[in-house]
């Protein structure tokens, strides 16, 4: 900005004094200057915009997290309180620590949806095996367990809504046409989904 | 249209309307100096700005004592603090805003307070006891929204704006009649300009505040059906409301505008028209249709 109140008394001067080929360089110097800083200013805007989703998708995956966390504290109760009751039933033990061990080592969003839906069925034959013990289903504790269970899982596919939501923003915008050309180059990768499990609704597209 | 799109072009109509209402205190002020001098009318601008800010610091409890809400504990009603949460975590709010309950059998529900700190979802006990869970989560994404999509500040602001201009209107006016002084060595055009001026700023202002807030209900319609993924849950809640005609019994004109229905019915018949001009909110059946469109539904079609 400072170059153009340098520059605009010498234009004037030069509109009065000076032959016509200096007044045409010296617009066409402005000109190249005005573009430039348009170019930047944009760069400076795309730049910060994308910085900002960027943040917002981390953000997004902190509240997977958090909830994924919590429901891997709650697993170990969860078969406690089921082998209190049916210890025998040693096969389907194993492969809920297994699902939640390789939930825990997940690293990636796409490792973590692969994992969830794993543990997703694990837990499902868990709860099989809890219906046939009337004993075990009445029990406040396992109710207990249970309800809260099922409320991380609720958090967990609300976090993944917002958590996608961002990822399509975020990508959106680094692979559209001007942040493209230079996205890549400042380190601006695109990101996975959290994949859905087969029972959650197709995502649908509002628009009006 | 997409989401994005309605978004952004909302944002530029909020931009318009906070310019829109300077104008209309410049005019307004310029209007008052006719009759008051510079001096009264920088005097006038002041203290409308002084009320406007603590009206704007006190507005979410203000709002809270003119509807009779009350703060409701987690343990009381742990299942709708669960919707409540995971609407937020849907729609990426920071934190859970508290719940305040109105007792009212009417089924409504709003959002309230001017910064983040002070921001609370209201529902009537009405709305509690008629709604379907799925239903009542539409509810609750739809002034989640509100919240997220920073709705709740602007109406506030837009509250408290046409609360200054009426207030200053009204002082203009009693000052204008009380102190003839100076008003008749004035241009007489100038003067009718002032008074008409004087009377049409708040009116005008008002309708502004209510243009405002019937395109922001369609929006959070559609935020609250991309929030939960689900527009047919808000067009089921939507018509579950239309088919109750009871109104909220503490809410007037000046809460009207934040709740997710109209409040007080609306006028039939030779009054329609103006009374439209005034409604806070555009009619129920226009914003299913607009849901069942985005949604590519159908709503069973109402009993005659």
């Amino acid at each position: 900005m400072n170059r153009f109140k340098h520059a605009d008394p010498t234009l004037r001067g030069s509109g009065r004094f000076a032959p016509r080929a200096t007044i045409g360089l010296m617009t066409w110097i402005l000109i190249a200057v005005g573009i430039v800083l348009v170019l930047l200013v944009l760069a400076v805007v795309l730049f910060n915009r994308m910085v900002r989703l960027r943040n917002e998708v981390d953000t997004g995956w902190s509240n997977i997290d958090v909830q994924l966390k919590r429901r891997n504290d709650l697993i170990p109760n969860l078969v406690e309180a089921v082998k209190g009751y049916a210890a025998h039933e040693r096969g389907v033990f194993e492969e809920v620590t297994n699902a939640r061990a390789a939930m825990a080592q997940a690293s990636t969003p796409g490792q973590a949806g692969a994992a969830d839906s794993l543990l997703g069925m694990a837990l499902g034959k868990l709860f099989a095996v809890a219906e046939a013990y009337p004993d075990l289903k009445a029990s406040t504790n396992f109710l207990q367990l249970q309800s809260d269970l099922t409320d991380t899982e609720d958090k967990i596919a609300a976090a993944r809504r917002y958590y996608n939501a961002t990822v399509l923003g975020y990508n959106n915008a680094i692979q559209t046409f001007p942040a493209l050309l230079f996205a890549g180059a400042s380190g601006f990768r695109a990101r996975e989904f959290f994949a859905a499990d087969q029972g959650d609704r197709a995502p649908v597209a509002v628009s009006f | 249209m997409t989401l994005q799109q309605q978004i952004r072009s909302n944002r530029m109509r909020t931009a318009f309307v906070v310019v829109a209402f300077a104008v209309l205190i410049a005019v307004f002020a310029a209007a008052s100096a006719v009759f008051m001098g510079r001096a009264g009318a920088i005097g006038l601008l002041a203290f409308g700005l002084a009320y406007g800010l603590f009206a704007w610091w006190n507005a979410g409890r203000m709002i809270g004592t003119l509807t009779h809400a009350h703060p409701l504990a987690k343990s009381d009603d742990p299942e709708l603090y669960r919707l409540v949460e995971n609407v937020s975590i849907a729609a990426g709010l920071p934190a859970t805003p508290p719940i305040y309950l109105v007792d009212d059998p009417a089924p409504n529900a709003f959002a309230a307070g001017s910064r983040p700190s002070t921001v609370y979802v209201g529902v009537t006990t009405g709305l509690r006891k008629l709604m379907p869970p799925r239903e009542l989560e539409a509810v609750l994404a739809h002034e989640i929204a509100h919240i997220r999509n920073r709705d709740v500040r602007l109406m506030t602001l837009a509250a408290v704006l046409v609360g200054v201009i009426a207030m200053i209107s009204d002082f203009a006016f009693r000052m204008a009649f009380f102190s003839g002084r100076g008003s008749r060595d004035r241009n007489p055009v100038q003067l009718i300009a002032a008074v008409v001026a004087l009377v049409l700023a708040p009116i005008a202002a008002m309708m502004l505040h209510m243009a405002l807030s019937r395109r922001r209900e369609f929006l959070a319609d559609a935020s609250a059906a991309a929030i939960l993924n689900d527009p047919e849950a808000m067009a089921l809640a939507l018509r579950r409301l239309q088919l109750d005609t009871s109104e909220v019994a503490y809410a007037d004109r000046a809460t009207a505008h934040l709740f997710i229905e109209s409040p007080t019915r609306s006028v039939k018949g030779p009054g329609a028209f103006l009374s439209g001009l005034f409604q806070t909110h555009p009619p129920l059946e226009d914003r299913i249709a607009a849901l069942e469109e985005a949604g590519g539904f159908r709503l069973e079609a109402l009993p005659a």
